[in-house]
C-alpha cells in the first residue's frame, strides 16, 4: 500500500482585509489553511510586505539604506522612493519622533507629513504610533482624519486605549484598525471582541499579537502565532480569525546583532549584514506562524522575504 | 504515541503482590514505560495484552542517534505549545567532490569560526554534508577524510556503492549517516548500512516512493533511518517535510516516523539571505537537519537564537548564566544592579540597561529561572541567594564601586540585604525594567546610595560590639516572642475532626504578599492578622495558611508569634505553617496545638524542598507535596512519578500515606488552558491510589476579571471534587466556592442533607 497524503483544509477562515484603494489595494488573510500549506488548499492571498518609513530615518546608517534613498530630505519623498522597492507591497509611516520622552515632534507636523506622503504616492498606508497611549490616541485619530478615503490602518489600539483608537479611526473616519497585543492569546481574543462590541466591523480589524526579535523570547511570539491560528482556524473562533500584521523592523533593528559595531564585536562581520539576516530570519519566523503581512526595512530584506513568498505560494 | 506508564497500568493485574520486586503495579508500569524494567517480570500480565503494549509502546516518530552523541526525531508533539519539542535541529554545512580543494578548505575553515556560547548552550555546526558527485571512490573517500579532520560529524550523501563503501571504509567509526538509498540502490545500499552499523538517510523523487521504500527497508529490518525530504523547489520541500512529520505524528503513521533531512543548497543555492529564510522555516517546521552553503555569523546569530527559543521547554524557564555582565563598557568602578537569571528577565533588563548609555554591572544571581516576585516568595532570590552569589563570585573584591541597586518590586529586601553585604549601599530601584534608563541617566540612585551609606556609618557606630548568637526556641519564645492577648473578635472556630470526610479548605488570606499582612508581622501587630483570621473562621474555613514570608532573619519568632496568636484567638484553629525558612517552621510547630488536626507543611516539592518532607516526618506533621521539581510537570507522567518518589520518602521516614497532601499544582487558565483536564486527571490519579490531595486552586483564574474569578474557582473545585480532590488552599471569603465545596459535600455523601446545609 502505497502513501495517500491526507489534506488538512479547515472549516474556519482568515477574514481578508482590503487596505488602500484602487489598483495598489491589497487583501490579506482569506486563507483556510495554516501558513504556506498550499498542499492542504489554496493561499487565497500572499503574504504582504510593508516597508517602514520613519521620521527618524536620518539616524538610520545602513550604507544600502542610505544609498537606496540618497536626496530624498522629506517623509514624503521617502514613501515614494519606497514604492519603487523591489517586493513594496505598502508603506509604513513610523511616527516615532512624536514620542512626548523622546523629540515630541508635534501631532500638527506629524499629520503634515502623512498628508504629504497620502499625496504623493498610491500604495496602502499603515500608520505606526510612537507607543505613548496619549500622543498615539491623538496622532491615530487625527492622521485618519486627514487621510480620509484612503483606507489606512492605524497600528494599533490597545487594550488601553482601543475605545478612543477604535472609535474615531475605524468608526469616526472609516479606516482599518490595528488589535495589538504582546504574546497573550486570551487579552488578543478579548481586545477583538471589545473593538467588535464597538460595532467596529471584524474585516476592518487586524491584528498585532506581539513581537520580537528572534533570539528574545522568541518563543512565545512563536506559541502565540501557532495558537491563535489554531484557535482561528481548527476552533472556527470568529473572534480570532482577523489576519496578523507584523511589524518586524523596529524589533531586529534595535537588537545587539543588528546595531553592535564592527570595532566593538570583531568576529561577528558586517553590521549591515547581520542586520539584515536579523531581519530576514525574524520576518520568515512570524510568515511560518502566521503573519499575514509584515513591516520591513531594509531593501535586501524586503526582496529576499518577497522572493520566499513568492516561492512558497 | 509511546505508551504511558500510566495506560500500561490500565491493562496491568493490579494485585500489587511485589513478586516483580515493586511496590506496587502502579510503580512498576512506570519502569516498563522508561525502559528499566522489562514487562516479563510480571508473572500475571496477559499474553494478549503483552503483545498489544509491545505494538503500542514504540513511539511514534524514532529517536536516531548518530556521530558525537546526536540525537534527532523522537517528537510526540507537532507544535511546541502542545508539549514540548525535543530534539533541536541541527545544522549542516555543505561540501562536495566538485568543488576546488581551495574552496573546501575555506568551507571548513569558515564553518570552525562559527563556535560560541548563548545562554549556556554551544553554538557551532554540528555536522558536515558532503556530497559525492563524480563517483570515483578514491576521490570521494578523501574528502570525507578532510572532513572528518574538522571532528564534526558526517552526513555523506552518496548514492553509489563502491563510493560509499570506501568513504565509510575511512569514517565509519565515526558514526556518520550514509544519505544514500533511493528506491533504485535501497537494498544494495541497505546492506553497506547495516554492515557499518551507521543510519541509513533515503530519499525518493515524490513521498510515495519514498513511503514504499522505507517500507522494503522496514521489510528488511532496518528502522534506523532518516529520510531527505529534499525536493526541487522550497514549496514542495515544506510539503514533504510537514506531510511526513504529520503522517507520523497525527496519523500515528509509523513508516514516516523518522527524522528528516532539508538539504537547503538544492533550491536556494547561491543566496545567502534566502537560505536564512528557508533555515528559519524548517526550524519551525519539521527539518532536523538543515544543510547550507555556509553558515556565516549573519546567519548563526538569528538562526541560534531562534532554535534556542523554539526548542526550550515550554515548561521550564530558560535561565542564563549567574554571574557579572558588564554593560556598556562597565568596570569596577561602575555601580551595580541585581536581578534574577529567568532569560526574559534578563533581556529585558540588560537591554534597557543598554538604551541608558550608563555603564553598570548587571548582577545576575540564581533564581532557579523564575520571574523576580516568584522567586522572592519561593525563597530563590533572597538575602542569603544574594549573600552566596557575592561570595562565590567574588563581588567584595572584582567590584569596587559599593552601589547595589535591587528591583523596585523587592524593596522589602534592602534591609536584610544590607545586614548580609555590610558596606555594600543597597539602592532600591524601579519597579519596571523600561524605567530604567531615566533612572541611570538621572542618576537617582547616587543620592540613595549616599542616604545608604550615612545609615550604615550611623549604624556602625552604635552597634560597636552587639554579640550574635543562636538562641533556642525556649529562649527565643521566652524573650523575642511577644505576649499573647486574646481579644474577644465574636469569632469561634467550631473545632475539626481530622477523621472526618469533608472537603478541607485552608484559608489563604494570611500571606505576606499582602503588604498589610507583612507590615502586621513586621512590626508584630496583632490587629491585622487577627481580623483576616476571624473572617476566614467565620466563613467556615478548616485551617488557616500563615505565611511569613521568606523570613530569613526571625523566621522562629516569627512563627512562633503568629501560631500562638491564632490558635489562642480561636480555639486552636488548625494551621498550615507556610514559609521557606525551615527553622520556622520547626518552631511553629513546637508551640503548636493538635487537638483540632496534625499542623501542615506548606510545602515540600520533589526538588530541592523535597526534606521538608524529613521535617513533616520528625514532626508528625501533615505536608502539602507539590508534584513538580524544577518547573511544572510536563505530563502525568513526570507527575506521578514525582508524587511516587514523594511518597516512597515519606514512608519510609514512618509517615502515614494519608499525611502527604499531593498538590498537581493548579495552572492558570489564561495561559494553560489547554493543561486544565490534566490537571484533573492528575487528581483522580491521586485519589485512585488512596492518596490526599489538595492545591492553590484559585490560580486557574488568576488575572480573570474579579466578577468571574469565583464562578471560575467553583467550578473547578466541583469538577476536582468529583475527581477526588480533598482539601484545598483557598480564600473562605469566596461565597459562591464555598456553597459550592458545601453542596458538592453533600453530593458526595460526606454530609447529611438538610435544608440549612449551607448555613452550618
Amino acid at each position: 500500500m502505497s502513501f495517500v497524503p491526507k489534506t488538512q483544509p479547515f472549516s474556519g477562515k482568515i477574514n481578508a482585509v482590503t487596505l488602500g484603494t484602487g489598483d495598489k489595494a491589497i487583501v490579506i488573510g482569506g486563507q483556510n489553511v495554516l501558513p504556506f500549506y498550499t498542499f492542504d488548499a489554496p493561499i487565497e492571498n500572499a503574504p504582504k510586505i510593508g516597508v517602514e518609513i520613519s521620521d527618524a530615518a536620518d539616524t538610520w546608517t545602513a550604507p544600502a539604506i542610505v544609498d537606496f534613498y540618497a536626496g530624498c530630505t522629506t517623509m514624503a519623498e521617502r514613501a515614494k522612493k519606497a514604492e519603487t522597492m523591489e517586493g513594496a507591497d505598502f508603506l509604513c509611516l513610523h511616527f516615532e519622533s512624536a514620542d512626548p520622552n523622546g523629540a515630541n515632534r508635534s501631532v500638527e507636523d506629524c499629520v503634515a507629513d502623512a498628508k504629504a506622503v497620502a499625496d504623493a504616492v498610491s500604495m496602502p498606508i499603515v500608520i505606526m504610533g510612537c507607543k505613548n497611549i496619549e500622543k498615539d490616541g491623538e496622532l491615530f485619530s487625527k492622521i485618519a482624519e486627514a487621510l480620509q478615503g484612503k483606507n489606512i490602518l492605524a497600528l494599533s489600539a490597545r487594550a488601553e486605549d482601543y475605545k478612543t483608537v477604535g472609535a474615531s479611526v475605524a468608526l469616526a473616519y472609516g479606516q482599518k484598525v490595528g488589535a495589538e497585543t504582546a504574546d497573550d492569546i486570551n487579552l488578543a481574543k478579548q481586545l477583538n471582541i471589545m473593538l467588535k462590541g464597538l460595532s467596529i466591523a471584524p474585516e476592518n480589524i487586524v491584528m498585532n499579537i506581539g513581537t520580537a526579535a528572534v533570539g528574545y523570547g522568541y518563543e512565545y511570539v512563536a506559541s502565540t502565532l501557532d495558537r491563535v491560528r489554531a484557535a482561528a482556524l481548527a476552533q472556527s473562533d470568529a473572534d480570532l480569525q482577523m489576519p496578523i500584521m507584523a511589524p518586524v523592523s523596529p524589533d531586529t533593528w534595535g537588537v545587539k546583532e543588528s546595531i553592535a559595531s564592527e570595532e566593538d564585536e570583531p568576529t561577528w562581520g558586517c553590521a549591515e549584514v547581520r542586520a539584515i539576516d536579523m531581519e530576514v530570519s525574524t520576518a520568515a519566523a512570524d510568515l511560518v506562524g502566521g503573519a499575514d503581512a509584515v513591516i520591513l526595512r531594509h531593501p535586501a530584506a524586503v526582496a529576499t522575504i518577497k522572493q520566499f513568498i513568492n516561492e512558497l505560494v | 504515541m509511546a505508551l504511558k506508564g500510566l495506560d500500561i497500568f490500565k491493562m496491568s493485574p493490579k494485585k500489587n503482590c511485589k513478586e516483580c520486586g515493586s511496590p506496587t503495579c502502579m510503580a512498576f508500569c512506570m519502569k516498563v514505560a522508561q525502559g528499566a524494567v522489562s514487562i516479563d517480570k510480571c508473572p500475571y500480565f496477559s499474553e494478549e495484552a503483552k503483545a498489544s503494549l509491545n505494538e503500542a509502546t514504540a513511539p511514534a516518530m524514532k529517536t536516531v542517534t548518530f556521530g558525537k552523541d546526536l540525537k534527532l526525531g523522537g517528537e510526540t508533539v507537532l507544535f511546541r505549545h502542545e508539549k514540548t519539542l525535543v530534539s533541536k535541529t541541527l545544522f549542516s554545512v555543505a561540501v562536495s567532490t566538485a568543488m576546488s580543494a581551495e574552496e573546501v578548505d575555506k568551507k571548513l575553515a569558515d564553518m570552525a569560526k562559527i563556535d560560541y556560547d548563548r545562554i549556556s548552550e554551544r553554538m557551532y555546526v554540528e555536522t558536515v554534508f558532503v556530497s559525492n558527485t563524480q563517483n570515483d571512490p578514491a576521490v570521494y573517500a578523501a574528502l570525507v577524510e578532510k572532513a572528518a579532520a574538522t571532528g564534526r560529524s558526517l552526513i555523506l550523501e552518496c548514492w553509489d556503492v563502491e563510493c560509499a563503501k570506501a568513504a565509510l571504509a575511512v569514517c565509519k567509526a565515526d558514526k556518520p549517516i550514509l544519505n544514500g538509498a533511493t528506491p533504485s540502490n535501497w537494498e544494495e545500499m541497505n546492506a553497506v548500512a547495516t554492515e557499518a552499523g551507521v543510519v541509513l538517510g533515503v530519499w525518493a523523487e515524490n513521498l510515495s516512493d519514498l513511503y514504499d521504500t522505507v517500507k522494503n527497508l522496514e521489510a528488511k529490518g532496518n528502522k534506523n533511518l532518516v529520510l531527505d525530504v529534499t525536493a526541487e523547489t522550497g514549496k514542495e520541500t515544506l510539503k514533504n517535510a510537514v506531510l511526513v512529520r504529520r503522517t507520523a505524528i497525527k496519523d500515528g503513521d509509523r513508516s514516516f516516523g523518522y527524522p528528516s533531512i532539508v538539504n537547503l543548497t538544492r533550491f536556494a543555492k547561491g543566496n545567502a539571505h534566502l537560505q536564512t529564510a528557508y533555515a528559519t522555516m524548517f526550524v519551525e517546521k519539521y527539518g532536523s537537519i538543515v544543510v547550507m552553503e555556509n553558515m556565516a555569523m549573519a546567519q548563526a546569530l538569528p538562526l541560534y537564537g531562534l532554535r534556542q527559543n523554539i526548542f526550550t521547554d515550554p515548561q521550564k524557564p530558560m535561565k542564563v548564566e549567574a554571574k557579572v555582565y558588564p554593560i556598556n563598557g562597565a568596570d569596577e568602578n561602575s555601580p551595580c544592579a541585581l536581578t534574577v537569571d529567568f532569560a526574559l528577565t534578563y533581556f529585558l533588563v540588560s537591554g534597557e540597561l543598554e538604551r541608558s548609555n550608563e555603564p553598570v554591572n548587571l548582577l545576575i544571581t540564581d533564581a532557579s529561572g523564575m520571574s523576580v516576585l516568584t522567586a522572592w516568595a519561593a525563597g530563590k532570590f533572597s538575602s542569603s541567594t544574594i549573600k552566596k552569589f557575592f561570595d562565590e563570585n567574588d563581588i567584595e573584591n572584582k567590584i569596587k564601586s559599593r552601589t547595589l541597586i535591587i528591583p523596585g518590586k523587592v524593596a522589602v529586601m534592602k534591609g536584610e540585604i544590607q545586614e548580609k553585604l555590610p558596606g555594600w549601599n543597597v539602592v532600591v530601584g524601579p519597579l519596571e525594567a523600561v524605567q530604567l534608563p531615566k533612572y541611570l541617566k538621572d542618576k537617582e540612585y547616587e543620592a540613595a546610595a549616599a542616604a545608604a551609606a550615612a545609615e550604615n556609618a550611623a549604624k556602625a557606630a552604635s552597634a560597636s560590639s552587639m554579640e550574635v548568637k543562636e538562641l533556642s526556641f525556649d529562649e527565643l519564645l521566652e524573650t523575642k516572642v511577644p505576649k499573647i492577648e486574646v481579644v474577644d473578635m465574636g469569632v469561634h472556630y467550631k473545632g475539626h475532626n481530622p477523621d472526618s470526610q469533608t472537603f478541607v479548605t485552608i484559608g489563604e488570606r494570611i500571606h505576606c504578599i499582602a503588604p498589610s499582612v507583612r507590615k502586621a508581622m513586621d512590626e508584630r501587630d496583632p490587629e491585622p492578622i487577627l481580623k483576616r483570621a476571624a473572617e476566614q473562621i467565620a466563613a467556615g474555613a478548616t485551617y488557616l495558611d500563615v505565611n511569613i514570608g521568606p523570613a530569613e532573619k526571625d523566621g522562629p519568632e516569627r512563627m512562633m508569634w503568629a501560631v500562638k496568636l491564632l490558635q489562642e484567638n480561636f480555639n486552636n484553629v488548625p494551621l498550615a505553617l507556610d514559609t521557606a525558612n525551615k527553622r520556622a517552621i520547626e518552631a511553629g510547630i513546637k508551640v503548636y496545638n493538635r487537638t483540632n488536626g496534625k499542623p501542615i507543611v506548606n510545602s515540600a516539592d520533589a526538588g530541592s524542598r523535597i526534606s521538608n518532607i524529613d521535617l513533616a516526618a520528625a514532626n508528625d506533621a501533615i505536608c502539602i507535596a507539590l508534584c513538580s521539581a524544577d518547573g511544572i510537570a510536563k505530563d502525568n507522567e513526570e507527575r506521578m512519578k514525582h508524587c511516587h518518589n514523594m511518597l516512597e520518602r515519606g514512608l519510609r521516614l514512618g509517615m502515614e500515606a494519608t499525611d502527604l497532601w499531593f498538590d498537581p499544582l493548579f495552572l492558570v487558565v489564561k495561559g494553560m488552558q489547554d493543561k486544565q483536564m490534566e490537571v484533573l486527571e492528575a487528581i483522580k490519579m491521586f485519589a485512585d491510589e488512596g492518596l490526599k490531595s489538595t492545591g492553590g486552586l484559585s490560580n486557574n483564574s488568576n488575572g480573570a476579571p474579579k466578577a468571574v474569578r469565583p464562578i471560575m474557582d467553583s467550578a473547578l473545585v466541583a469538577m476536582a471534587m468529583m475527581q477526588g480532590l480533598t482539601s484545598a488552599i483557598v480564600n473562605p471569603n469566596d461565597l459562591r466556592l464555598m456553597e459550592t465545596i458545601k453542596s458538592c459535600d453533600i453530593f458526595k455523601n460526606h454530609v447529611l442533607y438538610s435544608d440549612s446545609y449551607l448555613d452550618l
